[in-house]
């Protein structure tokens, strides 16, 4: 009996002592604590992938933006979100306006992460240092650029400080203004001129994001200046036939899309699996008049950027088929940022705006050089007027689905025009989406400031 | 060797006497006048002896003077002295259940009548004759102050269990579960949603094997597991053996399932008609919408009836238990096999329990309990899944089919299948095959030696080990495995296997004395330590050649999977002090201290003290009231804790990402070095009397909880990069009373007795930092949440618009424009109510006369408010075209002057669809729960069976339902086990109700 009495306190004593550590500080697993993340040469790239992961949510988001707040598609299924954005009835407790304000601050906080600490990155190359310096910027500008056209004047958050960023003003017009510019400019030259592949922004990302910019902005020589270093640059080519836009990543003529590959595909990662709304769930649809106008002639090919199955032709579904995004194991799962085509037209509304609407550099030659791809009617000689109203008809067969239409609508104020005639619903407000009512009840600074009519 | 002996004593002493004496007699009782067979009669201290036969008789030889045992399995045993040759007639009286029992209340046991906290227990045959998939479920309308919410329908699916309210908002308010010393894992075990309906893990337990179980309410009764405890402790105590004659029984219990309750929806030309005015009213042409009458709903399916079944239950058990002097055993193998009402729906359990108590010394006792099961329960998806089964019958549409021509279930590939959001629920419940295999383990080894009189150590090693594989394939011709392209296009394949595994390890030294005639002081300490470990690795398989092929080795592209870890732990010190003055006073004084490894290093340390008195007023020499055998006032007070949130939420972390083919990193979360434990102060008095010579049981308690520090997400503006961080950022209360009453009515031939309980419990919180309110539920338009958690409003508070009905003008719907800014929209939703009722409780009456009993058992939830959130969909107001609806909309406003509260259809119009208390309705209901009716058969005929006692019985649950709700089924929520929005009944599948009929047999 001696025996197990001295078993039972030894079992005893053992509790009492056993090593406290070993239970109350397992290590973490899988998970890298902040101060470890960036700290050696080698935890640069994989911190850089993280603010292009980062990066990836704006793009198909400003796609639902571009396309979805204007006249191109319409709701066909049951979330709240997508028959808000649908019938013009958009609040901001709009999922989709959270996600896209979202993505774009995730994304800023990396690269502020990144513009703060790679600097004390011992060992780093400066080249290396830049480039990476240089990405960070041009994401964040443009994350910038994306959110000011979509909400206006947004909060300027330039460092990771969380109690800073938690009470934090909507900055001035200018303010935002000059912080995009700056950041582009930044990126100038730093970035290699080709990179490994469309999925990574280099340096004709830069100057393609500068021409968008400036174009908006109403800088008519900059815009044509920035999108003739693209064309000319001789990297790009359109491709032959416009099909292939819609079911191949990483055509001749990408400049930037934000890839996804089969381990990472939008359908299952979280984010806005674009295939998942427009084919899968067919929870997004195109519009009859998106339909009507990518079917007519001045379109041309680009009627396949949709497609029709009279399987689902059935009670409100007209049956077609946004087919730009493909699933996880198709070749078209990609959301384009740039590409030549839109340089283009680009330069050739800066032309117009510059009174170059036909002759030899004209908007009419870049206009054509699109048509003739097209296989559509080429456009003869027209007034200012009526090519910027072409130009704009152009870019909604060209860019369709890939998140441009309502930005292109609100700059050029055409949007009073084209909207009230399409939907009953429409309201001056939804020139601009709303602040996400959650950022408005969390950040004390932004209370009392929501965009008018919200 | 020591019967041979005894063997040989008795030649040698039968040779040398030869005095010995033919006895005879009968043995008879109460409710077998005419004679009780197979009864023990044996000569005390041998094994000597004889059983009686059919008519209770029995002859034996034995020396004058001997003392006889009669011992008969549920009666108590009676000895008597055999003086002379006589016919001895005995009457053996039915074991009575103890007035003072023993409780284990955790660490330690206690006589009921000495108990200082509150404490409320239910005993097996509160719950016999019910069908029950878990233990869980028998816990319901049994207890004041415990509210058991079987969330829907499915069998083995999730029940909420919540003792004295909810206590916290982001780490856990499921109560502790501790079986024979063991915390076992409770809540959901598998890792793949199923549309809110949960898995069970408590639903691995068979209730079968259940002695009792004790519900620890207050803080002192509490107080040992401290650290773990704000939200309740259940603990648990399997049946082990007793001394004497072994025992064998089998059980059986078969029975059919049916819903309580099915939804009236519309037929095809009803809905037609509906659609075509939705859409005419929208000023479009229904024609072109294909809304052809005469056409369109030449088909009129009821999809409900194509996808319910009548379920059959059937389970059996069978046990054998006994002992000597110096070893226990209880041994049990247990069967259930539940077919849901829903089509391929089925829950199946087999499990084994062998409990071992052996003395090897005075001194040393080893215990062990080994119990292992294994369920399979074959899901199908629910409520919110686009593509759930229930959920989709509900809102599919009449006028499509489930099935071909030729008999086929119609797919994604043919004309016929509506596709979203109507996939074919009948093809979604066949086709899919969702097996998820459980496994669980609950093995305790434990050794208590006494060292002294005085002193007594004990230690236990125990492991709680939970293993769930989910082999899953939904073939081409389901939502996801052929009509979704980007998921599954050609058959979709997940396999997913986990573990979770809990390790328990404690000792502690006991010391017991009594000191002089009046001071009585029992005190321990211990240490304890528990460790989880989880681990878990999935994968996902698409494009199989045909749906012949199912397993992910066939599937032409593996590309989704991944492994993962966790784990954390706990350390802890525990010592308690109990007094008793004389059997005055009694007091107890404890104290726990644990470490958690989910705070940081500054905080990992939380400290629970605990005191509780009681004064037994009924033992005082100036106590003169005869009626009153016994009262006792209690108070109590102390801390308890919570730390159930994820590990390392303390740290800033980053985890691993993907872009483009590459990996990286991403932030996760942020940190927070000053995360702390979540407390809850408990203060609580009760009274206990016992009157009548405990005919009347009653004890009343008040208490009021304040729980600090609530471990929360804190809502970060996105601005930060983050969604939030893991903070400590407010406070709740809970404040409630609870009656308890047990009753003898009648107590001769007749038997009657009742059990009441009935509980009220008030929630708030009470601050929440930054005053920011937080949205919870699902959205909804005109409204940030279903839900919102609001300072001053309690857990689970609904808000929407506040909807003046349905104006006879226009017929469109009128909301209240709170804020007055001419606008409707979420500003002006305002706090509809709350899902928290004003009383729960639950009535039992039991009868029995000669061989019948009867028990009838009521349960009760009065206050409390459902959001019946599907009929946004089934009564849409025309806001699509996609859903059938509920015959609710055949009241709709159609011209001037109509006066109705369901507004005008126009298609694709919201308006009138909006968030609002026109979803709310009153959720109070009074159920008859449980119905069994039982005859033991005469015990002839039970001994010609070869068998000790025959009992037969039928039984019924949900029987009787009275409510004003309008949904299936007022027992709902479908967000299982949230405690921000429960209540919300989203196309949850209804209740069901049982028939069944059963045999107890205990065999000879």
């Amino acid at each position: 009996m001696m025996r197990f009495k001295t078993i039972l306190l030894s079992v005893f004593c053992f509790l009492m002592i056993s090593s406290c550590k070993e239970v109350l500080e397992p290590e973490p697993i899988d998970l890298l604590v902040d101060d470890i993340v960036l700290n050696e040469v080698k935890d640069v790239a994989n911190v850089e992938i993280g603010l292009y992961n980062a990066f990836r949510v704006i793009i198909p988001a400003s796609v639902i933006a571009g396309d979805f707040t204007a006249d191109m598609l319409i709701h066909n299924g049951t979330f709240t979100q997508y028959r808000e954005l649908s019938t013009k009835q958009i609040t901001s407790a709009n999922a989709s306006v959270a996600t896209l304000w979202g993505s774009i601050y995730n994304t800023v906080y990396i690269a502020n992460f990144i513009i703060e600490r790679l600097p004390l990155v011992p060992g780093l190359k400066s080249a290396e240092r830049d480039r990476v310096l240089a990405t960070a910027h041009l994401l964040r500008g443009h994350a910038y650029f994306v959110g000011y056209y979509t909400f206006g004047p947004i909060p300027m958050v330039l460092t990771t400080s969380i109690e800073t960023n938690r009470n934090i003003r909507r900055a001035s017009d200018e303010e935002i203004l000059q912080l995009i510019t700056d950041d582009y400019t930044f990126a100038l030259g730093k970035l290699p001129e080709d990179p490994a592949n469309p999925g990574f922004a280099g340096e004709y990302t830069v100057r393609a994001a500068l021409a968008r910019f400036h174009l908006y902005m109403g800088n008519w020589a900059e815009a044509e200046a920035y999108a003739t270093d693209v064309i000319d640059s001789d990297l790009y080519s359109l491709v032959e036939n416009f099909s292939e836009l819609v079911t191949k990543d990483f055509t001749s003529e990408a400049i930037f899309e934000v890839g996804y590959s089969i381990s990472d595909d939008p359908g299952t990662n979280g984010s806005i699996g674009l295939n998942n709304l427009f084919l899968g769930r067919r929870e997004i649809i195109p519009s009859n008049q998106a339909i009507v106008a990518l079917a007519s002639s001045e379109s041309g090919d680009r009627f396949s950027s949709i497609q029709f199955d009279i399987n689902d032709l059935v009670g409100n579904d007209n049956g077609w088929a946004v087919a730009k995004y493909g699933t996880a194991d198709e070749d078209n799962n990609n959301v384009v940022v740039f590409r030549l085509g839109e340089m283009y037209l680009i330069r050739a509304e800066a032309r117009a705006q510059q009174q170059q609407t036909t002759g030899v550099n004209s908007a009419q030659e870049d206009i054509n050089i699109l048509r003739m791809r097209a296989n559509a009617p080429t456009v003869g000689s027209l007034s200012q007027s009526q090519m910027l109203i072409l130009i704009e008809d152009e870019r909604r067969y060209e860019l369709a689905f890939e998140g441009h239409r309502w930005y292109d609508l609100v700059r050029t104020g055409r949007i009073d025009a084209v909207m009230p005639a399409f939907s009953d619903n429409w309201r001056e407000a939804y020139k601009r989406w709303p602040i996400p009512q959650r950022e408005i009840q969390n950040n004390p600074a932004l209370a009392g400031n929501q965009n008018p009519g919200y | 060797m020591r019967r041979f002996i005894l063997v040989l004593f008795f030649f040698i002493y039968s040779v040398v006497q030869a005095q010995t004496i033919q006895i005879s007699g009968r043995v008879t009782s109460a409710n077998e006048p005419s004679g009780l067979p197979g009864v023990n009669v044996v000569v005390k201290g041998t094994s000597q002896g004889s059983i009686t036969d059919l008519n209770g008789t029995f002859s034996l030889d034995v020396p004058d003077g001997t003392t006889l045992v009669f011992s008969f399995v549920g009666y108590q045993t009676q000895e008597l002295i055999v003086q002379g040759p006589e016919n001895i007639d005995i009457e053996l009286v039915e074991e009575a259940e103890e007035l003072s029992e023993v409780v284990v209340v955790g660490y330690s046991s206690v006589e009921r009548r000495d108990i200082t906290g509150s404490v409320t227990s239910v005993k097996a045959s509160d719950f016999q004759d019910m069908s029950l998939s878990g233990i869980d479920q028998a816990l319901q309308g049994q207890a004041p102050g415990v509210q058991v919410t079987q969330s829907s329908g499915t069998p083995g699916g999730g029940i909420a269990v919540r003792i004295r309210g909810v206590t916290s908002i982001g780490a856990g308010n499921t109560p502790l579960w501790i079986i024979d010393g063991v915390q076992v894992e409770s809540g959901s075990l598998s890792l793949r949603s199923f549309g809110g309906q949960n898995d069970n893990a408590l639903s691995l337990l068979n209730p079968g094997d259940i002695e009792s179980i004790q519900i620890l309410k207050d803080a002192s009764a509490k107080a040992l597991y401290g650290s773990r405890a704000s939200n309740g402790v259940v603990v648990v105590t399997t049946k082990r053996g007793k001394k004497g004659q072994a025992k064998i029984m089998f059980d059986v219990q078969r029975g059919i399932i049916d819903p309580v309750r099915q939804l009236a929806l519309l037929n095809a030309p009803q809905l037609l008609q509906l659609q075509r005015e939705a859409v005419r009213n929208a000023g479009k042409n229904p024609d072109g919408f294909g809304l052809i009458s005469g056409v369109t709903d030449a088909v009129d399916t009821d999809w409900q009836d194509e996808i319910f079944r009548r379920g059959i239950m059937q389970q059996y058990q069978l046990s054998a238990s006994g002992g000597d002097e110096n070893t226990n055993y209880y041994i049990s193998t247990n069967y259930r096999d539940e077919e849901g009402i829903q089509l391929n729906n089925r829950f199946n359990r087999i499990g084994a329990v062998v409990n071992v108590d052996q003395k090897f010394s005075d001194k040393l006792t080893v215990s062990t309990n080994f119990n292992i099961t294994r369920t399979l329960n074959k899901r199908v998806k629910g409520d919110n899944f686009l593509d759930g089964v229930y959920s989709g019958a509900v809102k599919s549409l009449p006028y499509y089919a489930p099935f071909n021509e030729d008999g086929f279930l119609i797919g994604p590939a043919s004309s016929g299948y509506a596709g979203f959001p109507n996939f074919n629920p009948v093809a979604q419940a066949i086709l899919p095959r969702f097996d998820a295999t459980t496994a669980k383990l609950v093995g305790a080894l434990s050794a208590t030696y006494k060292i002294n009189d005085h002193f007594n150590l004990k230690g236990q090693v125990s492991i709680d080990y939970n293993d769930v594989t989910e082999d899953q394939y939904e073939s081409s011709q389901t939502a996801i495995g052929g009509f979704l392209q980007s998921v599954g296009g050609q058959g979709y394949g997940v396999f997913i296997a986990s573990t979770a595994t809990n390790v328990n390890t404690f000792a502690t030294l006991s010391y017991a004395n009594t000191i002089g005639e009046k001071h009585s002081i029992n005190a321990f300490v211990g240490t304890e330590i528990l460790q989880s470990f989880g681990i878990n690795g999935n994968v996902q398989g698409r494009l199989f050649p045909s749906d012949d092929f199912t397993y992910i080795t066939s599937a032409g592209i593996v590309d989704q999977g991944s492994s993962g870890k966790g784990q954390s732990g706990l350390a802890s010190f525990l010592a308690e002090v109990k007094y008793d003055l004389d059997d005055r006073f009694l007091a107890t004084v404890s104290f726990r201290t644990d470490g958690s490894s989910n705070f940081g290093p500054n905080r990992r340390f939380g400290y629970f003290p605990a005191a509780s008195a009681a004064w037994r007023i009924s033992s005082e020499d100036f106590f003169k009231v005869r009626s009153i055998n016994d009262l006792k006032i209690r108070a109590s007070f102390g801390f308890t804790g919570n730390e159930r949130i994820g590990a390392f939420g303390f740290l800033g972390t980053w985890g691993a990402t993907t872009y483009n083919g590459n990996s990286g990193v991403s932030p996760n979360n942020v940190a927070n070095p000053d995360l702390k434990w979540e407390m809850t102060q408990e203060t609580n008095v009760g009274v206990d009397i016992g009157m009548f010579e405990g005919r009347i049981q009653a004890s009343i308690d008040a208490y009021y909880n304040k729980t600090s520090d609530l471990l929360l997400q804190r809502p970060y503006a996105s601005t930060t990069g983050f969604t939030g961080v893991q903070d400590n950022i407010g406070e709740m209360e809970n404040k409630g009373i609870e009656l308890a009453i047990s009753s003898v009515n009648m107590d001769g031939k007749f038997k009657w007795s009742t059990d009441f309980n009935i509980s009220k419990n008030l929630n708030r919180v009470l601050f929440l930092a930054d005053s920011v309110p937080l949205y919870r539920g699902y959205t909804a338009e005109g409204s940030d949440g279903t839900n919102i958690i609001k300072e001053g409003e309690p857990m689970g508070t609904f808000i929407g618009l506040n909807f003046l009905g349905v104006d006879p003008a226009t017929g469109d719907a009128m909301y209240a424009d709170t804020n007055e800014d001419g606008v409707i929209n979420n500003s002006d939703a305002i706090v509809i109510g709350n899902s928290q009722p004003d009383f729960i409780g639950g009535l039992t009456n039991r009868f029995s006369y000669h061989r019948f009993d009867i028990s009838v058992f009521f349960q009760f939830s009065v206050g409390n408010k459902i959001l019946n959130f599907a009929k946004a969909t089934l009564v849409n107001a025309g806001a699509d075209i996609s859903n059938n609806q509920s015959i609710d909309a055949l009241r709709r406003w159609q011209k001037p002057g109509d006066i109705t509260d369901v507004p005008r259809y126009e298609f694709e119009n919201t308006y009138n669809n909006f968030h609002s208390n026109r979803l709310l309705e009153d959720g109070s209901y009074l159920r008859l729960k449980s119905v069994s009716f039982g005859y033991h058969l005469p015990a002839k005929i039970a001994n010609r069976l070869m068998l000790q006692n025959l009992r037969l019985y039928c039984s019924g649950t949900n029987l009787w339902t009275y409510t004003k709700y309008s949904g299936a089924d007022p027992e709902v929520s479908t967000l299982d086990g949230s405690v921000s929005a429960q209540g919300i009944d989203f196309f949850t599948l209804p209740q069901v109700r049982t028939i069944s009929v059963g045999i107890n047999a205990t065999l000879r």
